[in-house]
């Protein structure tokens, strides 16, 4: 028996192994070089703990960081209620079901940043679209300016956000879906299950793994996304919507700081591990 | 496993297809290559303009070949910066002044002293004295400069006419110039005045002229400290937001307005003045070929409050130090500077030179509408403080200029935090 | 299905969905079609003065999109292909093995995509260049697998999970081995899972801008999305041209998932497996 566990445990790694020594040859050195950078000194050699003690200090970094608690928290939330609406809806034997859901998926061939450059220019107030046919509609009096203002841009930006972002976890909650067995629904029919008991102790039970798998994905693809505001805000106005990775990317590409961006970069990474901890555990539980 | 198998036919194909290409070039390689990039060759009528002057340039040198290497405005000093670390950037390269400082303090540009010195004594002449400050790095000069422009009104006349404005007597003053913006605005419909001020590295080309022309500065003369706290720095920090909050003779959205938006509502007649420079009124003209911009566009010298100033937009070429063929590359830093060239860039292109022998004589620019108020600016040119500090400093003030704009701080606040702020980034330096 | 308070509930949602969905469509449509001033007009135009097809055309003829097209095919087809393969097999050991240190690599598999791509660009052109795969598809697939290929891993291992076990024991006892299990059994059902996975990689390595721009420089690598944002100048943004390149690059991914949707049903319900 022991050697049948020990042949089974070798055959598991065996299957894991191609994307695990990929992954290490490809992304060693460039993750141990970004996270030694980040103990060098701007100049000279040696070692130094002085950009984890500057990111105390910068009151910038802490805004960024709050930010993009916020952003991604709202946007992730935001991706997994309409994914999952959007899932359900199109589950259903609707008429015209292949369109729609081709159409729900449409926003996502549309690269990150050009769909910045595109929403831009959407609430744009003098020749932007969204403005121009509220108007026409009367649905405003005067052109909003949705990009500018104390806290409109936050909610302009994710509108985009979600726009650009729920086609990604509804299409893996509606492969969840599918992966439901019909008969669970068909006894439950049976035994006098109403719609919303079938919701509540078939789907949703059924879906969990993939909720998680989503949630997970999205939140760190979310906190890495960086095209789509630096098109449309470059974080502005103000600090508003200055994120962690549009903070990073003007550390390292505008202000040359490879170090401190490096640094910024490595407590980014150490907060989402942190986050995301739970969904590890409970993606690797044994049923 | 079929999955597996219809794929590495693929990439083993991609991988002979690669080694084939790479063998072929090297074989073929007789004479020099030499990489050469600039955002301009993803714009028609530049990229027009510079592969005439490759070509004449490869006739002069035969045995130099010079490969183009696009790369698009926004993206270049990403990519420069990628390269240039791994020792692989393009031999030449074009950027802006605001660049360089940071280009550099990293060591991405290649001291050109020698070059120079072996051109003999005088090859230096040529040029203006402010840029060749402007290219000196330690007192060794590391970049050739180009285009040397300055930031002037650019309004309409019509519209001015409109406002019962003279145009032959334009405002000189800033006072002068909110009444004239505040008569040139209908709410809703026409304003005084584009505004940019998103983050882009136009806003602060367009700026900077308001504070200087109100005796103020960024930084103190050391460039040591912000010098935002003076009286001055305020009162052009408050005119300039105020426009937009208070007298409200700025189109809405200037915190997302970019150059290209603003030139846009000239264009449309949603404005009435932008400040811009000789690019503006070919652009204006290809926006909108109906307003006639070459007619209807007339260029001013910035209104004045304290002294008169204005800001300087400059670019400039620099080889990388990990040519292989520095000789080369200089010949071809040389010839896209020289004055046949540079000649040739304002005629396709309505830039004007950082060389003196050009922009100081040639009649093509003394008689042109645009170019003879843009040239006759030149000494009263400024630049901001050029140290690697400065992409942090302005991203910090441009802040300070949004969170005034859109009301979430005052603008004594909002200054005074920039003030702060651009003061621990400096204390950086010490 | 269901009562028609419920329908109507559920179309209204669609149609206000379809609504935000192709708002920003149908104006790139309409700009596509204009001429590069009337993009611009100031009130904006819906339906173009001049149509015109100038702008599809152009991106043909003055730029290389053909060429274009060809390299982001390949490369998002490969990235999506080995991702998908790799993932798959990583996810049915992850779910179906009772690994010492599973979490840890579970957790391995995402920390990696943790840290932001501007950080590893730089790093990652120095492995290129040293492997000589600078400026080379196959170093742009390379890189986009270590994202994808984490991604397709997660979303594998929770597709794999909601497969009964019954249906691996069936088949060992019928005979065959781990390999044979994973490749006859558990493979055919993972349609949808693999959907989700191929979509993504694909349209990850087709939509990348950053990688691209900084792992590649000569034309003949050039990729649509560089292509795309190339139309974005100093001086002026080509609106049509752009809009064209954006409508146009979407259309591979598209016709691939016209392709795969066929897969978006799993084999499971076919009675397969008797619980």
């Amino acid at each position: 028996m022991a050697t049948a566990r020990a042949k089974s445990v070798r055959t598991g790694y065996l299957f894991v192994l191609p994307a695990l020594l990929l992954l290490l040859a490809v992304l060693g050195f460039p993750a141990l070089f970004s996270l030694t950078l980040s103990f060098r000194p701007e100049s000279g050699g040696g070692f130094s703990l002085e950009h984890y003690r500057l990111l105390l200090e910068d009151t910038l970094f802490h805004q960024a960081f709050w930010n993009t608690g916020l952003l991604v928290g709202l946007s992730v939330a935001a991706h997994l209620g309409v994914g999952l609406a959007v899932a359900l809806a199109l589950n259903l034997p609707l008429r015209g079901q292949p369109a729609l859901r081709l159409v729900a998926l449409l926003p996502w061939v549309v690269p990150d940043v050009v769909t910045g450059i595109i929403w831009k220019w959407l609430y744009n107030p003098l020749n932007g679209a969204l403005n121009d046919i509220l108007l026409r509609l009367g649905l405003l009096a005067a052109p909003l300016d949705w990009l500018g203002g104390r806290y409109l841009p936050l909610i302009s930006v994710i509108l985009a956000n979600v726009w650009r972002g729920f086609p990604f976890v509804m299409i893996i909650l509606l492969a969840g879906l599918q992966a439901i067995p019909r008969e669970r629904y068909e006894a439950a029919s049976i035994d006098g299950a109403n719609a919303l008991q079938r919701f509540r102790y078939i789907t949703l039970p059924g879906l969990r793994k993939m909720l998680i798998v989503s949630l997970a994905l999205d939140t760190v693809w979310e906190v890495r996304r960086f095209g789509l505001i630096q098109a449309m805000t470059q974080g502005g106005p103000g600090s508003l919507t200055e994120v962690l990775s549009t903070l990073v990317y003007k550390q390292y590409f505008a202000f040359f700081r490879f170090e401190y961006a490096s640094a910024m970069a490595v407590v980014m990474a150490g907060v989402l591990l942190l986050v995301s901890l739970p969904y590890i555990r409970m993606i690797s539980r044994e049923e | 496993m079929q999955r597996r198998h219809s794929l590495w036919p693929m990439v083993l194909t991609m991988i002979c297809v690669t080694v084939l290409i790479a063998a072929m070039s090297a074989g073929a390689q007789e004479r020099v290559t030499l990489r050469f990039s600039d955002w301009h060759l993803t714009e028609d009528v530049w990229n027009k303009s510079l592969t005439e002057g490759m070509a004449i340039f490869e006739k002069r040198y035969p045995n130099i070949k010079v490969q183009v290497e696009p790369v698009s405005y926004r993206e270049k000093e990403t990519k420069y910066t990628v390269e240039s670390a791994a020792g692989r950037a393009p031999d030449v390269m074009h950027l802006h002044a605001f660049s360089l400082p940071s280009f550099y303090e990293k060591g991405y540009a290649m001291d050109l002293t020698s070059f120079i010195e072996k051109e003999g004594k005088g090859f230096l002449d040529a040029w203006y004295p402010l840029p060749l400050e402007l290219v000196k790095h330690r007192g060794r000069v590391h970049a050739m400069p180009g285009d040397y422009m300055t930031m002037v009104l650019v309004c309409n006349t019509d519209l001015l006419k409109q406002a019962g404005t003279d145009v032959e007597r334009f405002p000189t003053t800033w006072g002068g110039f909110l009444d004239f913006a505040k008569k040139a605005t209908t709410p809703g419909q026409q304003w005084g005045l584009g505004m940019v001020g998103a983050k882009d590295p136009g806003f602060s080309l367009r700026f900077s002229p308001f504070l200087w022309t109100f005796g103020g500065d960024y930084l103190t003369a050391d460039l040591k400290r912000s010098a935002l706290d003076t009286p001055e720095a305020r009162e052009a920090f408050a005119y300039f937001v105020e426009l937009s909050t208070k007298h409200k003779v700025v189109p809405p959205g200037a915190t997302s307005a970019n150059p290209q938006d603003v030139r846009t509502q000239l264009a449309h007649k949603k404005i009435a003045c932008e400040i811009g420079s000789g690019w503006t009124a070919p652009i204006v003209n290809k926006l909108n070929p109906d307003l006639k911009a070459f007619d209807v566009l007339r260029a001013y010298p910035l209104p004045v409050k304290k002294k008169r100033a204005t800001a300087i937009w400059l670019s400039s070429w620099i080889i990388s130090p990990n040519t292989k063929h520095p000789q080369e590359a200089w010949e071809l830093v040389k010839f896209i500077s020289s004055k046949e060239m540079e000649l040739k860039w304002f005629q396709d292109n309505r830039v004007t030179s950082a060389r003196k022998d050009v922009s100081g004589v040639a009649p093509e620019i003394l008689n042109d509408k645009f170019a003879k108020v843009i040239a006759a600016e030149l000494p009263y040119g400024k630049v901001e403080p050029q140290i690697k500090e400065w992409p942090e400093i302005m991203d910090a003030f441009t802040g300070a200029v949004q969170e005034a704009l859109t009301e979430a701080k005052p603008p004594d606040k909002a200054l005074a935090d920039a003030h702060a702020r651009i003061n621990t980034i400096l204390a950086r330096r010490r | 299905m269901g009562s028609w308070p419920f329908r109507v509930l559920v179309y209204g949602f669609l149609l206000m969905l379809a609504i935000y969905v192709l708002f920003p469509f149908a104006w790139m449509l309409s700009t596509a079609a204009k001429t590069e001033s009337e993009a611009l007009a100031i009130p904006p135009t819906w339906i173009p003065k001049e149509p015109t097809l100038d702008s599809v055309i152009g991106i043909w003829v003055r730029k290389n999109f053909a060429l274009y097209f060809f390299n982001s095919t390949v490369i998002s087809l490969a990235t999506a292909i080995l991702s998908v393969f790799f993932g798959s097999l990583a996810g049915y050991g992850f779910s179906r093995f009772q690994l010492p240190g599973k979490r840890v690599l579970i957790g391995f598999f995402l920390a990696t995509q943790m840290l932001p791509g501007v950080l590893l660009v730089g790093p990652y052109f120095k492995v290129l260049t040293a492997t000589g795969l600078y400026d080379t598809r196959t170093g742009l697939v390379i890189a986009f697998l270590t994202i994808c290929l984490p991604f397709a891993t997660w979303t594998m291992k929770g597709f794999i999970d909601g497969v009964p076990l019954e249906m691996d024991e069936a088949a060992l006892v019928d005979g065959c081995d781990r390999l044979g299990v994973f490749f006859r059994i558990i493979l055919p059902v993972l349609g949808p899972g693999m959907v989700a996975s191929v979509l993504f990689a694909f349209l990850l390595a087709w939509g990348d801008l950053l990688w691209a721009l900084c792992l590649t420089t000569s034309e003949e690598m050039m990729t649509v999305t560089l292509g795309i944002a190339r139309t974005v100048g100093e001086f002026r943004i080509i609106w049509p041209m752009l809009m064209a390149g954006s409508l146009l690059g979407g259309l591979p991914a598209i016709l691939l998932y016209l392709f795969l949707q066929r897969f978006l049903v799993t084999g499971l319900t076919a009675g397969a497996l008797k619980e």
